[in-house]
């Protein structure tokens, strides 16, 4: 039986959620931003480092404008990972990360969480983590859908990360 | 299921679907996909993965779920629909309600509204950042500001000693060379941090009482030699009528005039230049005078007017010809800074014609001779003067030493930092202070402040004070004096200005 686990791309409107899912699931950008209303779900297969093929489910959601306590409950239903993505051009985007992460952990102890910080090709890198640290901002990955910087090992890396 | 029937009675467009409890379909009804019976519904779409979890984790509690607005999509059809599904321990049943109509049209209000906020937040970042690099360019421009005047001023001084040294004609030749390159290339700073200012809107204008018939006679003599080198006639008409003395920017009015000046003279090579100042109007302390600028020059193009005070604009190509291309774009910026107006109609081969209005104020009351620029002349009851030179750079210390001891009526001494400066005051008494700013340990204007305050003697205390630095604005100048020196001196520096300076400090001092 194919292994399959279900994540779930959350975080405001506007910080390449869907660019990310894209980019990881076609391997396509556009630099167009189109909303996204609801969820759109594609899969992927990722090969495991222990030889095991895992199906990974991307759910793809609406970005919220405040809380992640606005994205739909349904939707976090049965999940296996949480992927936070936030916009290193956009504070606001960042604004209520350490809250939002804070309730999710409370809401779904089961879950992993990641945190992204996207859109890496428009900032300096050094000067981005400097302001993170800055903001008391943690995250797992800096990330660029657009130059498909860390796309891949981040993918991989949440992929063993909840198949352990 | 949760008012399904409602749902239903609005909306034509809704699958039902029944599906076994290991995954395989078993009914459709009203189907909006192409679906199959007895196909897997976890290869149907990845949504439905979420059903093995359903059916995991059973219970009558925890039967029933909804999903609003999912995008489903088989290999013919794309919908937004939402799902309705319940478990029970038989089998599973799926609601599909198609609103992709109504979805498609809020997607189109939720694009608009984002779309804004997203296009004014990028704005408000696009103005930081812009915000942000002028910043580093005002700072950029005011530092290599410092770095190339302190080199330059070193250049220009010891030029000036050694036209004064024996040469012979080639030697003099190439002196005069370096001395006309380097006043280019002070020129050429000057122009850059002017042009940063009117961008950054920092340039200030003053109102001041000037000689205004001693600058446009400045004018008349500097440009006549060149005119005489040229072989070009050079023409000066003023009204008589115009007042000796006005209020205004008489840097700003410099600038303007020379720049044009130079162009028309750069231009010119045959013919003549015409300079013609004239009144529009006067009414009670108010004129307006008119400039006009006359050459008989190469012209510019018709097209090529309408970009004639762009930055950066050089219609004529030929290297011989030297500019940055600045010039004009600074004329334009100052007149409209003094509230003037610029016109200018030329014509390829017969020249080109500059007219400018500027306003000016004018004292009613004031004789016109009363504020010349005064004469000092060293005090005769000593025979040398004691300087104490406050620098670290040991090229502007060994070429104000040359300037000052050629004189033969000072003594130098040279302290290279402040704290030094202070120690050297304490032991020998100083007629008056050469103070870098920028000196180690204790800074040019910590310096002065403890010699103003810190002692009682006089002798001390007093010393008149020549602050000098790189740094050739006015809050440079405004802060030395702020801070108890006596006078201020942008290098690069004449050796003629530093020694009115230095002479009329000691010369006032003498007086008091």
């Amino acid at each position: 039986m194919t292994l399959s686990k279900k994540v779930v791309l959350i975080g405001h409107f506007g910080v390449g959620k869907t660019s990310l899912f894209r980019r990881f699931i076609e391997n396509e950008f556009s630099e167009e931003y189109k909303v996204t209303l609801g969820v759109q779900i594609k899969k992927k297969a990722i090969q495991l480092s222990d030889g095991r093929e895992l199906s990974m489910i991307i759910w793809d959601t609406e970005g919220h404008s405040n809380s992640v306590e606005d994205t739909r409950k349904s939707y976090l239903l049965g999940s296996h990972a949480f992927v936070y993505v936030f916009d290193l051009t956009r504070d606001d985007s960042f604004r209520n990360l350490n809250i939002d992460l804070e309730y999710l952990k409370e809401t779904y102890p089961k879950v992993t969480i990641k945190v992204i910080g996207n859109k890496l090709d428009l900032v300096n890198e050094k000067e981005a983590i400097l302001h993170l640290k800055e903001k008391n901002i943690s995250f797992d990955y800096l990330t660029s859908a657009k130059t498909n910087k860390n796309i891949e090992n981040f993918f991989s890396d949440l992929a063993e990360k909840i198949t352990e | 299921m949760v008012n399904h029937q409602n749902q239903i009675q609005f909306n034509q467009k809704t699958q039902f679907t029944t599906v076994a409890l290991d995954g395989s379909i078993k009914k459709i009804e009203n189907p909006l996909f192409d679906w199959k019976t007895n196909v897997s519904i976890y290869d149907v779409h990845p949504f439905f993965e979420i059903l093995k979890d359903f059916v995991e984790n059973y219970s009558p509690e925890n039967s029933e779920f909804n999903f609003p607005c999912i995008h489903l999509e088989d290999k013919k059809t794309e919908k937004i629909c939402d799902v309705s599904i319940k478990v029970d321990q038989k089998e599973i049943k799926i609601v599909l309600f198609d609103y992709t109509k109504k979805y498609n049209e809020l997607n189109e209000i939720a694009q608009q509204r984002n779309e804004s906020i997203l296009t004014a937040k990028e704005l408000a970042l696009k103005n930081k950042y812009l915000l942000e690099k002028e910043e580093f360019k005002n700072d950029f421009i005011a530092n290599i500001n410092h770095e190339i005047r302190t080199p330059l001023t070193s250049i220009l001084g010891f030029v000036e000693v050694l036209e004064k040294t024996q040469l012979n004609f080639e030697q003099e030749e190439l002196a005069r060379i370096i001395k006309r390159e380097s006043k280019h290339l002070t020129a050429l700073i000057d122009d850059m941090i002017d042009i940063s200012k009117i961008e950054s809107g920092t340039l200030k204008v003053v109102d001041e009482r000037f000689a205004f018939i001693n600058l446009v006679n400045g004018f008349e003599k500097s440009y006549a030699k060149i005119a005489e080198k040229k072989g070009v006639i050079f023409e000066t008409h003023i009204d008589s009528s115009i007042q000796e003395y006005l209020i205004g920017d008489r840097t700003r009015v410099y600038q303007i005039i020379n720049n044009l000046l130079n162009n028309a003279f750069k231009f010119t090579e045959e013919g003549k230049v015409t300079f013609t100042i004239s009144k529009n109007y006067q009414r009670t302390n108010k004129t307006s005078l008119n400039f006009k600028i006359e050459d008989t020059g190469i012209g510019i193009l018709e097209e090529n007017i309408p970009y004639l005070f762009e930055r950066f604009t050089r219609f004529n190509h030929d290297k011989q010809i030297s500019g940055t291309g600045l010039g004009l774009a600074i004329v334009k910026n100052l007149v409209d800074l003094l509230n003037g107006e610029i016109k200018v109609t030329s014509e390829p081969d017969k020249g080109t014609t500059f007219n400018i209005k500027l306003p000016f104020k004018f004292e009613i009351t004031k004789t016109s001779t009363e504020r010349k620029k005064k004469k000092y002349t060293l005090p005769e009851h000593k025979k040398k003067f004691r300087i104490l030179l406050v620098e670290d750079e040991e090229v502007t210390q060994y070429l104000i030493m040359k300037i000052l001891i050629a004189q033969g009526r000072f003594f130098v001494d040279v302290a290279i930092n402040g704290e030094q400066g202070i120690n050297y005051i304490e032991k020998r008494h100083y007629d008056l202070i050469l103070m870098d700013l920028t000196v180690s340990k204790i800074d040019g204007f910590q310096a002065t402040h403890i010699i103003r305050n810190n002692y009682g003697d006089k002798f001390i205390s007093e010393i008149p004070i020549i602050g000098f630095s790189g740094k050739a604005d006015d809050k440079s100048r405004d802060k030395c004096i702020r801070a108890g020196m006596d006078d201020f001196i942008a290098k690069p520096f004449e050796q003629e200005e530093l020694l009115y300076k230095i002479i009329k400090q000691i010369a006032k001092k003498a007086a008091d």
